[in-house]
């Protein structure tokens, strides 16, 4: 868990300020709306605030601490709004196992005027199978729990949080104990596919030990998920840059791993046969999955570590020039060597090669070219855990610069020597943990190419060629005989 | 001097050397473009892939020597085959296609040419093959000229006799061994024709690189002595002679002797005794003749005579004598199966298993040669015409090759560079004649005196002029012409000494149009023979969707794939030997056993699990850590290369080393058929084997007829159950099929009561149901 936490660390600059002045604000509701999925569950909290006193600019949002090491994607706006709002870290309250994030809104508010404020937050790894092996024909059931109260440091009229499933077969939840205080209604209701714990009204300000104590409890909801929970284990992305071909080539080789239920005895293939037949396939199977490729993409390839996988379909999307928007993605239906029950593992290469132009332009103010490169491919609902993204710039390349649409663990620039290479390419390489699909965004990258450069190569082929020829012509005129045969009869 | 068609006068003859030269090159590059293109079916049909089963382990093998380097490779001992005891990979393997692969991998790498391991492997053989055109064209350049030389090279080049052994993906030990036998045989020629030391020794590296390379350097062991002895017993003992096999003798043995898996061999066993035989005999002739040329009294010529042959009878007698005493080796098994074809198949089974070590079928000759088989014989015949030193080494070689091709499918490998060779010289020789624009001077009054004798010695020059004519083309040469023939040269040859050649432009056009035509048919054919017959990579197969297009079935892959991605990493995998290479190359777990046949007796331990009841193969399982077992099943798509078919060879192996227990004729029905469908024998039914090839294969038909498609068998609806393994994968047509081994009970009861307990519990819970109606 601590992994994350320096993931979380590296998203929010941590300031040393103490939590804000109490009570300048007041949540006139606060709604939590918890997106139930595999490996990937969203969060989104609405916060209606109402401020207290005058010029308030910066609202604080509490997380408790398991909350926070989970959250792989955090993005804090006003509703309605595109533009999302500065967070930063500040701290810890005194006592209490939660994290402060304050946030500053655009303009400060004035005495009794409200904001609506949208915490939208991405977790990774929250859920677990439950029962941890499901037979082959079993249905596959996952376990989420959180805590029942959204903490806040301001008081709090109303709130509630909803626990969304795509399915309404709903296990168990909790009963909560002890909101006699907040509620004298039913503490928690379902209705369908969702479960909801509130309204509980006049919420004190929470963000303390005290109210953690006596009313803070755990919630568990245990219900039946579709659709197959993925996760990379491993993603590494090498995005190739050649200036002499125009072309961009990327190539992803992944760790794709099964964390559904593990798979409970053996795999029988007439059974699996049966029910894809019928139509009836277990939800925790993976038999394939489709990926979005960019446009106009060419070469594309699929192989794992024995070899071509015969299994999959491709159809591209007509390039779309740099600029326009894009409507159509290429769409690669890739089907695995065998169907990925829950626990097994499968690794694969997939690569393409696509036009530079779509994706990089030159600047001839600066006389920089710059190139984005996505960060990742998203496979539809799994997180990426560990990921590591080198660029490899043309030969020659300086002046490199990158913007990372958020910051990388590490970064490291290296030299990659590859085909008729003299002195190698620059390299950047980005590495990153727990990736969600809010994280496919492009990476920037800009470099200078002088003219040299690009002649290297033809250069050095050219000296390689003239040594030869001229080693040629040289041997076949040195003559190492010692003896001279006056004739030869033969 | 007339001649049929107009030439060119004013042409220097610098002129005409240079562009038969640049002719020459040009031709050459495009036969090694053809010979590599037309091997490239299988990277394009498929995709650049290691081929069959052999291929896998060199081809893991080399990843190991490119990984870890030359020296880690030698002493690399390979824990996960032939589980428990292993295999010392460095001393039981010939390291040559391995070693230049990982020359060349590491001089692209230097180069900053990061070409994947595997794609040198895959084109390694191709590229070799180019390199076998050019090592033929010099051997034949040797034997008549460049012009046969280059009609050879184009022979070798796109031959499937050779192809077979030679396509991408194909990376096996004769993939570069073809290039080396004829290169070798060139240097001895050149040796020979010399009398050089150097090309002696450029020989006996070449042969050092042929013995690291393949075990079928014998051949050149051996070929290379007879060659010398037929000389020597024909008189032709020289100084060239003893130069050049002294020098290929000696440092040729010494080098080979440095590749561990030969080690002392060429000097004890009996393979290699000829070769020392006739190094032996050689010095007591040069030593004799050099006597003889000092010495002039006819007695003490006498009496060298029958010393020289009292010593090479006394060195016979030694062999005998030291072979007797098992200080030389007799021969191997293999050995002996080239000799007489039933043997294997009474002594060794493994070795009568294999299908490349049966006799060869007739037609395979046609379609692995077509054309060249026909002119072989006259390319022979030809070297009989002149027979310089050469010439009878073509001869020999023509007549030991025929006879192993005959008797091994494999060895038609080293029949091929004979017959293009042979065929060469032979079409060659015709189109010399028949090209050749000179005209024979013919006498005016002879003309007019016999009006009749045109006709007549127009076909005699033909007969006369090209055997090749005889046996290419029947639409010139009637049967009755030939008798024709024969009368008026008998004739003419009684009368006046008549001149030879070809009047006329026609009478070449029909010819060399002939000639041309079987020539491309020639290629037609092996264009054809390659892509249908040898591009195939046997790991991948291929058949056609109902819309025309190409469907990969990729079962072999799929398994494999699973085993190493879901398995624990020292899982021991069981299989039939076959696919031992594959599974260690491409699932990456430990295997029992595997095509590296040297262990007959663990073989048999697996035939035995396979072929025993589930009870008895149970211990065998358990003894051997076994934790998977993988078996083949084409009954649900029809494949026939599966383990049912081989299923007989387990039987026999197992029975050559545990007869009580295993006996074949159980196998069969009392008809004796060999069926699996209800009239089965009860031995065939209770085998582990049937059992995992038809585990639940009748319910995949739900209630309809099961029918396995590769016996047209109907499958009994009742299926056979398994108490001691059960099913872990099956992939998606049912060719591959693994099955765990079940760990014993944990309450100590053997698997079958604690599977009959499992099932029965329902059964115990509804009898007292029926008791309480009873009492009612």
């Amino acid at each position: 868990m601590l992994r994350l936490w320096s993931a979380i660390s590296c998203l929010l600059l941590a300031s040393a300020a103490a939590s804000a002045s109490s009570q300048s604000f007041e949540n006139s509701a606060i709604v939590r709306t918890i997106d139930l999925g595999g490996s990937l569950v969203h969060v989104t909290t609405t916060f209606a605030v109402k401020a207290l006193k005058e010029a308030a600019g910066v609202y604080t949002i509490t997380l408790p601490e398991d909350e926070i090491f989970n959250t792989s994607w955090l993005e804090v706006k006003v509703k309605g709004k595109q533009q999302p709002l500065t967070v930063t870290y500040s701290g810890a309250p005194a006592g209490s196992k939660s994290h402060n994030l304050d946030v500053s809104l655009e303009k400060p508010l004035e005495a009794g005027a409200t904001i609506n404020l949208v915490l939208e937050t991405v977790q990774t790894h929250t859920t677990r199978p439950w029962p941890q092996q499901a037979a082959q024909d079993e249905d596959q059931s996952l376990k989420y729990e959180t805590s029942l109260f959204v903490l806040s440091p301001y008081n709090t009229s109303v709130q509630r949080t909803k626990l969304k499933s795509s399915s309404p077969r709903i296990i168990f939840y909790t009963e909560p104990e002890n909101v006699q205080a907040f509620t004298l209604e039913n503490p928690v209701t379902k209705s369908g596919s969702t479960v909801t714990y509130g309204p509980y009204s006049n919420v004190p300000p929470s963000a303390n030990q005290a109210f953690l104590d006596k009313y803070q409890q755990r919630v568990v909801l245990h219900y039946s998920y579709d659709y197959p929970v993925l996760e990379v284990l491993k993603l590494r992305r090498a995005a190739e840059i050649s200036h002499w071909g125009a072309n961009l080539n990327i190539q992803d080789d992944i760790v794709l791993h099964n964390a559904g239920p593990r798979l409970n005895g053996h795999f029988s293939r007439l059974q699996h046969q049966t029910q894809s037949f019928y139509g009836r396939g277990a939800p925790h199977v993976l038999p394939l999955f489709t990926v979005q490729l960019p446009p106009g993409i060419r070469n594309t390839y699929y192989l794992d570590q024995i070899g071509n996988v015969s299994t999959s379909h491709l159809r591209v999307a007509p390039s779309v020039s740099r600029g326009l928007k894009n409507t159509q993605n290429s769409v690669l239906e890739l089907k695995p060597r065998y169907p990925i029950m829950g626990g097994w593992n499968y690794t694969y290469t997939l690569g393409w090669d696509a036009p530079l132009g779509d994706s990089g332009s030159y600047d001839p103010n600066t006389g920089k070219y710059i190139v984005s490169i996505p960060v990742m491919t998203e496979i539809p609902g799994a997180v990426v855990n560990d990921a590591e993204i080198s660029i490899i710039l043309p030969e020659g390349a300086t002046d490199v610069d990158y913007v990372a649409p958020f910051p990388a663990l590490s970064n490291e620039i290296s030299t990659h020597v590859t085909y008729l290479d003299t002195i190698g390419r620059p390299m950047v390489i980005f590495k990153y943990k727990n990736l969600t699909n809010k994280h496919a965004k492009p990476i920037y990258v800009s470099y200078r190419v002088p003219i040299s450069a690009h002649l290297r190569k033809p250069m050095a082929v050219a000296t390689v060629l003239l040594v030869l020829f001229t080693f040629a012509m040289v041997a076949r005129r040195v003559d190492l005989t010692i003896y001279k045969t006056p004739t030869k009869k033969m | 001097m007339s001649t049929a068609y107009p030439l060119p006068t004013n042409i220097s003859p610098t002129t005409v050397a240079n562009t038969a030269s640049l002719l020459r090159i040009v031709a050459f590059g495009l036969i090694s473009g053809a010979a590599i293109a037309s091997r490239l079916f299988a990277v394009i049909n498929f995709e650049s892939i290691i081929h069959e089963f052999d291929p896998w382990f060199n081809y893991r093998a080399t990843r190991v020597l490119a990984a870890k380097g030359f020296y880690e490779f030698w002493n690399w001992f390979d824990p996960t085959a032939w589980y428990p005891l292993g295999r010392v990979v460095g001393g039981t393997v010939y390291p040559g296609l391995m070693a230049t692969s990982g020359v060349i991998y590491n001089f692209l790498h230097y180069f900053n040419l990061p070409v994947d391991i595997r794609n040198i492997c895959v084109l390694l053989a191709p590229g070799f093959s180019a390199l076998t055109a050019w090592a033929t064209y010099m051997f034949t350049a040797e034997m008549k000229d460049p012009s046969a030389g280059l009609l050879a090279a184009a022979f070798i080049g796109i031959v499937p006799g050779y192809i077979s052994r030679s396509v991408a993906g194909s990376y096996d030990n004769e993939a570069i061994a073809i290039f080396l036998l004829m290169f070798t045989f060139y240097l001895w020629i050149k040796a020979l024709k010399l009398g050089s030391a150097l090309f002696g020794t450029l020989a006996a590296v070449f042969y050092f690189y042929m013995v690291a390379a393949w075990g079928g350097y014998a051949f050149i062991t051996n070929m290379i002595p007879v060659h010398a002895l037929v000389l020597l017993l024909m008189g032709r003992f020289s100084g060239r002679l003893y130069v050049a096999y002294c020098s290929w003798y000696a440092i040729g043995t010494l080098s080979s002797m440095q590749v561990p898996f030969v080690g002392f061999q060429p000097v004890r066993t009996s393979e290699h005794m000829g070769a020392l035989g006739v190094f032996g005999l050689l010095q007591i002739v040069a030593f004799a003749s050099l006597v003889r040329s000092h010495v002039s009294s006819k007695q003490f010529q006498n009496l060298l005579a029958i010393s020289v042959v009292t010593m090479g009878v006394l060195g016979a007698g030694a062999f005998v004598v030291m072979t007797y005493k098992g200080w030389i080796a007799p021969w191997t098994g293999r050995f002996y199966s080239l000799w007489d074809t039933g043997y294997a198949k009474k002594y060794i089974p493994i070795i009568a298993s294999v299908s490349e070590h049966q006799p060869t079928a007739w037609p395979s000759f046609f379609m692995d040669l077509q054309l060249l088989i026909f002119l072989f014989p006259a390319g022979v015949i030809m070297c009989f015409r002149e027979l310089r030193d050469e010439h009878v080494f073509v001869i020999i070689y023509a007549v030991v090759a025929s006879y192993f091709a005959g008797v091994m499918v494999r060895l038609m490998l080293t029949l091929t560079p004979v017959v293009c060779v042979s065929a060469a010289v032979a079409l060659s020789t015709l189109l010399d004649t028949y090209v050749e624009a000179k005209e024979p001077d013919v006498p005016e009054e002879r003309m007019e005196a016999n009006g009749s004798s045109a006709p007549d010695g127009k076909k005699t020059k033909k007969a006369g002029g090209a055997v090749g004519s005889q046996a290419s083309t029947t639409a010139v040469a009637a049967a009755s012409s030939a008798i024709s023939d024969f009368v008026s040269a008998t004739r003419s040859s009684a009368s006046t000494p008549r001149q030879k050649g070809i009047w006329g432009a026609d009478t070449r056009l029909v010819i060399l149009l002939n000639a041309i035509g079987m020539l491309v048919f020639f290629v037609f054919h092996c264009t054809w023979v390659t892509s249908n017959a040898y591009s195939s990579p046997s790991v991948v197969l291929a058949s056609t969707n109902p819309d025309g297009s190409q469907h990969i079935i990729d079962d072999y892959r799929e398994a494999y794939y699973w085993l190493r991605m879901n398995t624990p990493q020292d899982a021991v995998v069981m299989s039939w030997w076959d696919y031992g290479y594959q599974i260690a190359g491409m699932a990456d777990r430990v295997t029992l056993v595997d095509n590296n046949t040297w262990n007959n007796t663990h073989i048999a331990t697996v035939g035995k699990a396979m072929s025993s009841p589930e009870e008895v193969a149970y211990p065998i399982l358990r003894k051997h850590d076994v934790d998977y077992v993988l078996v083949i099943f084409g009954g649900l798509l029809g494949y026939s290369g599966d383990d049912i078919n081989k299923f007989l060879w387990m039987v026999r192996i197992a029975q050559g080393v545990w007869p009580d227990e295993i006996q074949e004729p159980n196998y069969f029905t009392p008809q004796g058929e060999y069926r699996v469908d209800d009239r089965a024998s009860e031995a065939m039914k209770t085998s582990l084997m049937y059992k995992m090839s038809y585990y639940r294969f009748s319910e995949l038909y739900g209630g309809g007829n099961a029918v396995d498609r590769v016996r047209n068998q109907q499958i009994p609806k009742v299926g056979p159950t398994l108490d001691y393994l059960e099913e872990a994968f099956t992939t998606e047509n049912w060719i591959v099929r693994i099955y765990k081994v079940r760990k014993e009970d944990t309450l100590g009861r053997d698997l079958k009561t604690a599977n009959a307990f499992a099932q029965g519990k329902k059964k115990k819970r509804s009898k007292p149901v029926s008791r309480r109606r009873a009492i009612v």
